[in-house]
């Protein structure tokens, strides 16, 4: 455990010092950068539920590819599983009207049966072609982008609007703001609890997780391996829609273009930082959150781009993990010399 | 008839970038490194390649440029896979991110505009004539008038395969993937072996890039290379990396492209078009799974 935050702090320590490298040689200040970055991320109370509510769709796709990966399945349709949940939500919105209390959980559960019907896709074709599911979703990520593309701009195109996007959704599926937070980030600590749950503490987790480190000795073990894929599937796919439908109800309350491709790929790389574990893919998404909250702030004051923000992420995906593995190869090197020396002295 | 060498030439011009990708790709395929960069090294030699044409008014040094770009992800790639021993499927992950993220940086940095950039001064790749052959009816503009990284995209098959199959450095390629122990044990690194595999892969994709932003089209625009990284990773599977193969391949969804640009001149919209060529990789992919599927049945 204090190997995991040793490794995990390091990693982001070093990767800031060569986010400020990279910044310094371009001629920009990088202390004052990331001052600027944490302020408008951190720094006060509508920074901080702003930073939250963005953490909202990455943490939960992040969520998504970690159980993913950490069963076995290479679930990267993320991105198109997201724009599904968003579609079905949306869809929901236009055409139902109920009061909020209805509305919302109704929209929620569409989302997540939009996510679920696209990653299911993918699991069908696995299943009943063994088509592998790592290049089936990637393809399935971008047939789902222009098949969104292509309902806001047509029929469900908002005309008085300058580019692609649907009319607003109902007012009663909006998602509401307690004070300064909106609500979208209790149902993602509600996901996060459900999920470490069912991954943890429940036997189909048990399963998922076997299956993902050993699938012949779990199938062995006795586990329905193939029904646990496409369970993984499932539940992945969902999360990554309700994502998507979360996306619209807590901002635009609409379809817009280019609605997915800010969280493209943000959720496998939170997962990667986070090395499958849910808990750190929480931490990890709001701390990717947070730079990506910052940088626009950031770009006001400083005139570094926002876009750094990119940069920096991708810098961080690889010096974390890059220092996690190297860092565990040095720790049981000195556990192994600080054993052999015991041994010796036992031995003298 | 015209409609038919539109739909040729559209096929080649679609099959060019895939191709090249693909190539690259495939000497780390046998080189043992699951190498799934190509989409991000593409991207960052699109955008060094306007650059460079851009800034120094030569497509010549725009390639160049292209391939140094190419060349940046591969010496990324070698020191976090290869020195640092890294998961290779995460680096090549982060690897494409960090190619989106700093292109659109530098796009915003170096030319001050979001999204698109284009301009009278990028110098494109010329297309090339040849003499004789541009006489002959029907295959003469299809065989003459193409790009020139089309040309260069055919001899770098070729090349390839004698590399790959021909050549006591290709068999040792071949060992680093498919026995490394014997390989290291016969005196070559393996790790070197992998190292080479991946700079000329970054050269390949280099060129794949360039003919995205300086061929294709004359801009480059954000994330532009729009998962063909990612195709010609399904191509290099689908024939176990065999350079005619990917030929084949890269030909058939080169097909689909020029198809869907076919398809929108009769008033399909553009969002199904450009569905197409991902429709087809599905596709190719069912028949490889069952193809693969017969071998195994046959083989009990």
């Amino acid at each position: 455990m204090t190997r995991k935050i040793v490794s995990g702090l390091l990693g982001v320590v070093i990767a800031l010092a060569v986010g400020a490298l990279i910044m310094f040689f371009q001629g920009y200040e990088p202390f004052a950068t990331y001052a600027a970055l944490a302020q408008f991320s951190l720094g006060g109370i509508a920074p901080l539920t702003t930073t939250l509510k963005n953490a909202v769709p990455l943490v939960l796709t992040g969520l998504s590819a970690a159980i993913a990966f950490a069963s076995g399945p290479v679930n990267l349709g993320q991105p198109g599983q997201l724009v599904f949940g968003a579609l079905a939500a949306t869809l929901g919105g236009l055409y139902i009207n109920l009061p909020p209390a209805l509305e919302i959980p109704l929209l929620m559960v569409l989302a997540i049966l939009g996510g679920a019907l696209w990653s299911g896709l993918a699991g069908l074709l696995r299943q009943a072609f063994d088509m592998s599911e790592f290049i089936v979703t990637l393809m399935l990520n971008m047939i789902a982008d222009f098949f969104t593309a292509w309902v806001i701009a047509y029929p469900l195109m908002d005309h008085k609007a300058f580019s692609p996007m649907t009319p607003p959704i109902a007012q009663s599926g909006w998602m509401p703001d307690l004070g300064p937070l909106n609500s979208s980030v209790l149902v993602l600590i509600a996901a996060v609890a459900v999920m470490w749950f069912v991954f943890q503490r429940w036997r189909a987790g048990y399963e998922w997780r076997i299956t993902g480190q050993n699938s012949l000795f779990a199938r062995l073990g006795g586990c329905d391996v193939r029904r646990n894929f496409m369970a993984v599937m499932l539940v992945t796919g969902a999360l990554a829609g309700l994502a998507g439908g979360l996306v619209v109800m807590g901002g635009p309350h609409r379809f817009i273009k280019g609605l997915g491709a800010n969280y493209a790929w943000d959720g496998i790389m939170i997962a990667i930082m986070a090395n499958n574990g849910l808990i750190e893919t929480l931490i990890y998404g709001i701390f990717v959150a947070a730079i990506q909250t910052g940088a626009l702030g950031m770009e006001l004051i400083t005139n570094v781009p926002s876009e750094i923000a990119q940069v920096l992420q991708a810098v961080l995906v690889l010096v974390i993990v890059a220092t996690r593995e190297y860092a565990a190869l040095l720790f049981d090197r000195v556990a192994a010399r600080r054993q052999a020396s015991s041994r010796k002295e036992r031995a003298a | 008839m015209n409609i038919l060498i539109g739909l040729i030439t559209g096929m080649i011009s679609g099959a060019t970038p895939i191709l090249l990708a693909a190539l690259g790709g495939t000497l780390t395929f046998y080189a043992g490194i699951f190498n799934i960069a190509m989409e991000g090294m593409m991207l960052m030699a699109a955008f060094f390649a306007v650059l460079g044409s851009f800034a120094l008014h030569s497509w010549v040094l725009g390639l160049l440029l292209a391939v140094g770009g190419a060349m940046i992800l591969a010496l990324i790639f070698i020191f976090f896979s290869v020195v640092l021993n890294t998961d290779e499927f995460v680096t090549g992950i982060a690897l494409n991110l960090f190619a989106l993220g700093s292109t659109t940086y530098l796009l915003r940095q170096i030319f001050k505009v979001k999204g698109v950039f284009t301009s009278k001064a990028i110098v494109s790749v010329p297309n090339i004539r040849i003499p004789l052959i541009d006489k002959i009816p029907f295959l003469g503009p299809i065989l003459s008038g193409r790009n020139l990284i089309v040309y260069l995209a055919v001899l770098a098959t070729v090349f390839c395969w004698y590399l790959v199959f021909r050549t006591r450095f290709g068999l040792r390629l071949r060992a680093a993937g498919y026995n490394s122990n014997s390989l290291d044990s016969s005196g070559v690194r393996t790790s070197r072996m992998r190292i080479v595999s991946l700079l000329l892969c970054a050269v390949f994709c280099g060129l794949a890039g360039a003919y995205l932003s300086l061929g294709y089209v004359t801009l480059f625009a954000e994330n532009m290379t729009a998962g063909r990284g990612w195709i010609s990773l399904a191509a290099i599977i689908l024939v176990d990396g065999h350079p005619f193969g990917i030929a084949l391949i890269s030909l058939l969804f080169g097909f689909f492209d020029g198809l869907g640009l076919f398809l929108q001149s009769y008033g399909v919209s553009s969002q199904f078009t450009s569905m197409v060529p991902y429709i087809a990789t599905l596709g190719a992919l069912y028949v490889y799974a069952r193809r693969n599927r017969e071998r195994e049945r046959n083989r009990l």
